[in-house]
C-alpha cells in the first residue's frame, strides 16, 4: 500500500488563528474603554460561580455567533478591480523619511549626556559576555520551531534559536560594540538610575531594542510591574514575589481538588511541549516553575482560564530573568546551579511581568475571543483604507495570527510595542497591517483560501534578524502616523 | 504548482488536547514521528496526493485545536469536509469520553453524511491502555464509523486510517451516495478528471499520474 502513494507533495504548514503576538503589552492598557469592559467582565464572572462549559453550551454559542468567525465571504470577493497604487507615495515616502529622521535623533541625543554618572543599582547589574558566540554557533544547526518550513528565499542566512533571540538580541553576529550602542546603553543606565526613572523617554529609547544588560529591569519597569521610583523598587519586588509565594502556597495545592483537575491537566500536557527541543525547558524544575506560574495564573482569572499558547508567553520572561544569572549557553544550562533565591525571584518576576502582560489582551483568550475579533475587524477596516484591493475578510482570517513572529525576533516585537505608549495591542494592529502590505502582491495573486493559507503560513521570515524586523516596525509606525488618528484619512 | 489529480478531499482531524492529532497528520505527511510536537492553536494544515483505487487523490487535511477554547475558532473550518479521523488517546479514557461530542460537532457542523473514521491512538503504549478495543469498536459500530488503533510514533495504521477514509468516500461517489457536485461536499475534481467519474469505469480514459515520486 505504502508503495502506491504517490507523494507528488509534501506539505504541512502550521496555522494560528487564534493568538495574536503576545510579545508585549502596555500596563495599564490605556484605553480607557478596554479597562471598564474588563473590569465589567471579571466582576461579572466572579459573581457567576465557576462552572464546566460543556459542549452542550457550545451549540447554544454556535448558534449565536454563526457570523463571527464566517468565512463564507470569501466567494465575494473582487480582486479584479484596478489596480490602486494606493497611498499617494510622495506623503509616504516624506513620513517616511520623517521616521527615520526621529529616529537616529533619537539614536544620537544620548551623546549629550555621556558624561552624567551611569550607576545601576547594585541588583540590577548583570553583565552577560561570552554568549554571543555560543548562541550563534549553536543558530546554524538549530531549527527551532518549524521544521517543515520550506524556505527557498535565503537559504544561507541561519536560523535565529529562540532562546538566543530573546537572551540576546545581536546572537547573529556578535559584533563588538560600537559608539552608538555604547552611547545608548549608557543613557538606559542613566534612565533606570535616575531617582525617578522617566518612563515615557524609557520607552522612547526602547524602540530600537533594550541593550541586553539593562534588559531584565527594563522589561520590569515598562510592564509596569516596577515602581519608577528607584528607591520603592527594592521593596516591591520583595513584597510581590513574596504575595506570589502566597498564592502557591494558598491556591497550588487545589491543583487536583476536582474543580481544576481540568485546568491543571491541560497545563500538565501542555508543559513537556513547550520548546520541547531546548534542554533548558526539559529540566524538571523549570517544567514545575511553568506549571505553577501558569496554574496560579488561570485560577486567578477565571474569565480566560488557561488556554493553550499562554504557556509560550512565560518562556521570553523566564529566558530574559534566567540572563541576569547566566552568562552563557541558556539553553543548555542546568538550572540546579541557581540558588533557591534566585529560582524564586525568577519565578516570581517571569509570573507578574506575564500577568501584566496578559492583563492588556486577556480578551483574547475569553470565549469566543472578543479580542480578536475586534482585532480582525479593525484590520479590516485599516488595509482596506491602505489598499482598496484588500477586501473582504478573506485575507484578515489569516492574520491575526502569531505565527509571523515565531518566524521573527519576539524580543524586537516586544520592545517596540513596548514603547508604544498605547501599548502593545493597539501597535499590533499597525504591525499586521505592514505584514499584509508587505506582501501584497503575492496576496493578491492567491486564488483560493488554501493557496491564502499556505502563504501566509509560509511566509519566508524564518531567516530575518534585527535589519528586517526594523524596517517592518518602521512601516507600522508610518502606517500608524499615517492613519491612527484621522479615521477619516483615505477613507474609500 | 501544477499537480494533476481526479479528486481532492477536504479532510479534518478532530479530537480532544493531547491525542496526537498533529501527530498523526505529520506522520502521514512526513513519514515520521513528530518529536517538537507543541499544542496546535487554531488550525494546522496540510496535503498529500495519494492513489486510492486508480484514483490520484489530493488530500487537504486541517488538523485542528484540541482546546475547547479554540473550538469556537476551528468549527469555522469543519464547513464541508468529506472525511474526519476522530482521534481520541487509548491511555485516556477521558479523550475517548468526549467523542460523542466530537462526533455531533462534525455532523452538524461539516456535514451529516461525513465520512468519519475513528482512531485510537498511541496504541503502542499498550501497558498504559485504558480503552479496550472491543469497547471502542462498539462505540465505532453504534455511531457508524470505521475504526482503526493507530500509533503516530512507529506509523502503524496511520497511513491507513487516511487512505481507508479516502477509499470509503470515493466508493460513496461510485454508489451515488455522495454526489461531488452538491455544495460543501467537500469534494472537487482535480485537472485530471473533470466529470470523467460520472460515466462507468470501464470507458473510463486512465488518468494521467503525476510524476517523480
Amino acid at each position: 500500500m505504502r508503495k502506491q502513494v504517490q507523494r507528488s507533495e509534501k506539505t504541512c504548514w502550521k496555522f494560528t488563528v487564534v493568538l495574536s503576538p503576545v510579545y508585549g503589552a502596555q500596563h495599564p492598557p490605556l484605553d480607557p474603554r478596554l479597562t471598564k469592559n474588563f473590569i465589567k467582565e471579571r466582576s461579572k464572572v466572579n459573581a457567576v460561580p465557576l462552572k464546566n462549559k460543556k459542549a452542550s453550551s457550545f451549540h447554544e454559542f454556535a448558534r449565536n455567533t454563526s457570523d463571527a468567525w464566517d468565512i463564507g465571504d470569501d466567494e465575494e470577493e473582487d480582486f479584479s478591480s484596478p489596480s490602486f497604487q494606493t497611498l499617494n507615495s510622495k506623503v509616504a515616502l516624506a513620513t517616511a523619511a520623517q521616521v527615520l529622521e526621529n529616529h537616529s535623533k533619537l539614536r544620537v541625543k544620548p551623546e549629550r549626556s555621556q558624561s552624567t554618572t551611569s550607576d545601576v543599582p547594585a541588583s540590577y547589574k548583570v553583565i552577560k559576555s561570552s554568549s554571543d558566540a555560543q548562541l550563534s554557533r549553536n543558530s546554524s544547526d538549530t531549527c527551532l520551531r518549524n521544521p517543515l518550513h520550506k524556505q527557498q528565499s535565503l537559504p544561507l542566512r541561519p536560523i535565529i534559536p529562540l532562546v538566543a533571540r530573546i537572551s540576546d538580541q545581536n546572537a547573529s553576529g556578535a559584533p563588538p560594540m560600537t559608539v552608538r550602542e555604547k552611547t545608548r546603553l549608557e543613557k538606559f543606565r542613566q534612565l533606570l538610575s535616575s531617582h525617578n526613572t522617566d518612563l515615557d523617554e524609557l520607552r522612547k529609547c526602547s524602540w530600537p531594542g533594550v541593550p541586553r544588560e539593562v534588559r531584565p529591569v527594563t522589561w520590569r519597569l515598562l510592564s509596569g510591574y516596577l515602581p519608577a521610583n528607584t528607591e520603592r523598587r527594592k521593596l516591591t519586588l520583595q513584597r510581590k514575589r513574596e504575595e506570589y509565594f502566597g498564592f502557591i502556597e494558598q491556591y497550588y495545592d487545589s491543583r487536583n481538588e476536582e474543580h481544576h483537575q481540568d485546568t491543571y491537566r491541560q497545563i500538565h500536557i501542555d508543559i513537556p511541549r513547550t520548546n520541547p527541543l531546548i534542554p533548558l525547558f526539559q529540566q524538571p524544575l523549570v517544567q514545575e516553575i511553568f506549571e505553577r506560574i501558569l496554574f496560579i495564573w488561570a485560577i486567578r482569572h477565571p474569565a480566560s482560564g488557561y488556554v493553550q499558547g499562554i504557556n509560550d508567553l512565560v518562556t521570553p520572561f523566564f529566558v530574559v530573568f534566567l540572563s541576569e544569572y547566566v552568562e552563557e549557553d541558556v539553553e543548555n544550562f542546568d538550572v540546579t546551579n541557581l540558588s533557591q533565591d534566585m529560582l524564586r525571584s525568577i519565578e516570581a518576576d517571569s509570573f507578574w511581568c506575564m500577568s501584566k502582560l496578559l492583563d492588556g489582551i486577556q480578551d483574547n483568550y475569553t470565549f469566543a475571543q472578543p479580542g480578536i475579533q475586534k482585532k480582525v475587524k479593525a484590520l479590516e477596516e485599516l488595509v482596506s483604507r491602505i489598499d482598496g484591493r484588500f477586501k473582504g475578510r478573506r485575507v484578515l482570517h489569516c492574520l491575526p495570527s502569531d505565527d509571523p513572529f515565531q518566524c521573527t525576533q519576539p524580543n524586537s516585537i516586544f520592545f517596540a510595542s513596548q514603547s508604544e505608549p498605547e501599548g502593545f495591542s493597539h501597535f499590533h494592529l499597525y504591525v499586521c497591517a505592514a505584514f499584509l502590505i508587505k506582501w501584497r502582491k503575492e496576496i493578491l495573486d492567491e486564488e483560493d483560501f488554501q493557496g491564502l493559507l499556505m502563504l501566509l503560513q509560509n511566509l519566508p521570515t524564518i531567516h530575518w534578524g534585527n535589519e528586517e524586523i526594523g524596517l517592518l516596525l518602521a512601516e507600522a509606525y508610518r502606517l500608524k502616523y499615517m492613519f491612527a488618528d484621522a479615521p477619516n484619512h483615505y477613507r474609500r | 504548482m501544477a499537480e494533476t489529480y481526479d479528486f481532492l478531499f477536504k479532510f479534518l482531524v478532530i479530537g480532544s488536547a493531547g491525542t496526537g492529532k498533529s501527530c498523526l497528520l505529520h506522520q502521514f505527511i512526513e513519514n515520521k514521528f513528530k518529536q517538537d510536537s507543541n499544542h496546535t492553536i487554531g488550525v494546522e494544515f496540510g496535503s498529500r496526493v495519494v492513489n486510492v483505487g486508480g484514483k490520484t487523490v489530493k488530500l487537504q487535511i486541517w488538523d485542528t485545536a484540541g482546546q475547547e477554547r479554540f473550538r469556537s475558532v476551528t468549527r469555522s473550518y469543519y464547513r464541508g469536509a468529506a472525511g474526519a479521523l476522530l482521534v481520541y488517546d487509548i491511555t485516556s479514557r477521558e479523550t475517548y469520553n468526549s467523542l460523542a461530542a466530537w462526533l455531533t460537532d462534525a455532523r452538524t457542523l461539516a456535514s451529516p453524511n461525513i465520512v468519519v473514521i475513528l482512531c485510537g491512538n498511541k496504541k503502542d503504549l499498550d501497558p498504559e491502555r485504558e480503552v479496550t478495543f472491543l469497547e471502542a469498536s462498539r462505540f465505532a459500530q453504534e455511531n457508524e464509523l470505521m475504526f482503526l488503533e493507530t500509533s503516530a510514533l512507529t506509523g502503524e495504521n496511520v497511513e491507513e486510517a487516511f487512505l481507508k477514509c479516502a477509499r470509503t468516500i470515493l466508493n460513496k461517489i461510485d454508489s451515488g451516495e455522495l454526489d461531488p457536485e452538491r455544495m460543501g461536499s467537500g469534494i472537487q475534481y482535480g485537472d485530471a478528471s473533470l466529470r470523467q467519474l460520472r460515466q462507468p469505469r470501464s470507458a473510463q480514459a486512465v488518468a494521467p499520474q503525476p510524476c517523480g515520486c
